[in-house]
């Protein structure tokens, strides 16, 4: 998943080559790399990448702060989805 | 909406000192703007909204007359900002006649968010919505839709009106109180009542206030087109430092403009038309006329789409120079880089007729 997700940033939303190549733990807010518009095009494909919706209210900094950060919200997210489908199953 | 300029609705507060037209009519002068403001906004503007319109708007027309005349620093800034960016083939006596326009204009302005109360009935007879087939048919395809428009005329009252008359809005844009440093609580408080309450009362969400770091602005604007809504979107603020480097240059009132071209982009991820919206009083104040376009292609690069949208403010702009707000305020003009960098001034932001 930080694979695909560094890569999808590195290859679309960085426009500071410097920044090149990106680590897993770079800030992407402090950076510039994230902004609000950037953050759309990043759930969008989010979304039809992992078939993960991300909820308005998950929409803070903390959770987009980095390549990790994004992994681990995604994580956390895919295992409230499972667990939850596990209790209604 | 945003931090800005100064308007003929007259200052709610101190400005800064020696700064005032007229040598020896410096206390005089601020005295009587003073006097003009706060209850201008607090009381008289209320009253006088509920008069007949004929009546209404010429009380408005006086006040920005009389604005015109006792701002004396401000009425001079915007003749120079006239002339400097429309160029010497306005003549002075042309750049004097349009700066008591505007403060003509943001008087009436104020009148109109007034009569915003109940169902905006008493503002909505006055204005006449042209085109409103293409918003219709825009919504229709269930992508929502973009509209966009500059700070000009009265654009808030005209966005709640058009809530009002059944199209479900919300605005991106920033209400200046919240992000001006040195205001007071008690003056932010009287902003929110005075001025967004009224406006807000007609928005489908609430404003969605872009800032740096605050990221989930277009997620928001992006949820409501997702539920086939309208969202507005003055495109013609100066961008801030940090959005500087994603801002692009167009060609904008004889130059090349730094704009950021985020109704594009916002376009092209959600599949939004965007529609191109602006209002203009008439001459005899009181009317309205708020023409909305067919869509806006978007295809070609992003500079190329969004010249598109550049160049319809532009036309606007240039029919009616005498509706575009930024002409109070020389930084406003400097950041969009029509002027050159003006030295920094605490912006006398007195009224919340203008935004971003």
């Amino acid at each position: 998943m930080e694979a695909v997700i560094n890569d999808y940033i590195s290859r679309e939303l960085v426009q500071d080559a410097t920044l090149l190549p990106l680590g897993n733990a770079t800030p992407l807010l402090e950076t510039g790399i994230l902004d609000s518009l950037s953050l759309l095009r990043l759930v969008m494909f989010i979304q039809d990448q992992f078939g993960i919706a991300v909820d308005d209210l998950d929409l803070v900094p903390e959770h987009f702060a980095s390549v990790d950060a994004i992994c681990a919200y995604l994580r956390s997210r895919a295992v409230g989805t499972a667990g939850q489908a596990g209790g209604h199953g | 909406m945003g931090e800005a300029a100064a308007k003929a609705a007259g200052p709610a507060r101190r400005r800064r000192p020696g700064r005032a037209g007229w040598p020896g009519t410096v206390t005089a002068g601020r005295l009587l703007r003073r006097a003009g403001g706060l209850p201008y906004w607090l009381a008289v503007a209320p009253m006088v909204a509920r008069l007949p319109a004929s009546l209404a708007y010429r009380v408005a027309c006086r006040h920005g007359d009389w604005s015109f005349r006792y701002w004396a620093q401000k009425r001079s800034e915007t003749v120079r900002n006239l002339r400097q960016v429309l160029g010497d083939e306005l003549s002075l006596e042309e750049a004097e006649r349009l700066t008591r326009e505007l403060f003509r204009f943001r008087s009436c302005d104020l009148i109109d968010v007034m009569r915003l109360r109940g169902r905006a009935e008493s503002l909505g007879r006055l204005v006449e919505i042209r085109g409103r087939e293409h918003l219709d048919t825009a919504l229709a395809e269930g992508k929502g839709a973009i509209l966009c428009s500059a700070h000009f005329g009265s654009y808030q009252s005209a966005f709640s009106l058009l809530h009002a008359s059944g199209f479900p809005l919300t605005t991106i844009g920033r209400w200046w109180w919240n992000y001006t440093p040195g205001l007071s609580p008690a003056e932010r408080r009287f902003w929110d009542v005075a001025y967004a309450r009224r406006v807000l009362r007609h928005r489908q969400r609430p404003s969605i206030e872009p800032w740096p770091g605050r990221v989930q602005v277009a997620m928001q604007a992006a949820a409501a087109l997702r539920a086939n809504e309208v969202v507005t979107i003055c495109s013609d603020a100066a961008p801030l430092g940090a959005d500087r480097s994603r801002s692009v240059e167009v060609p904008f009132l004889g130059r090349q403009a730094r704009l950021l071209p985020g109704v594009v982009t916002l376009a092209r991820l959600t599949g939004a038309p965007v529609l191109m919206v602006f209002v203009h009083r008439l001459a005899d104040y009181r009317h309205q006329v708020l023409e909305i376009s067919p869509p806006v292609p978007m295809d070609g690069e992003t500079e190329t789409a969004f010249g598109r949208c550049a160049a319809a403010m532009d036309t606007a702009i240039r029919t009616r120079p005498a509706h575009w707000f930024f002409w109070f305020e020389t930084s406003d003009l400097s950041g969009l880089g029509l002027l050159p960098p003006a030295p920094p001034t605490r912006t006398a932001a007195v009224s919340p007729l203008i935004g971003r």
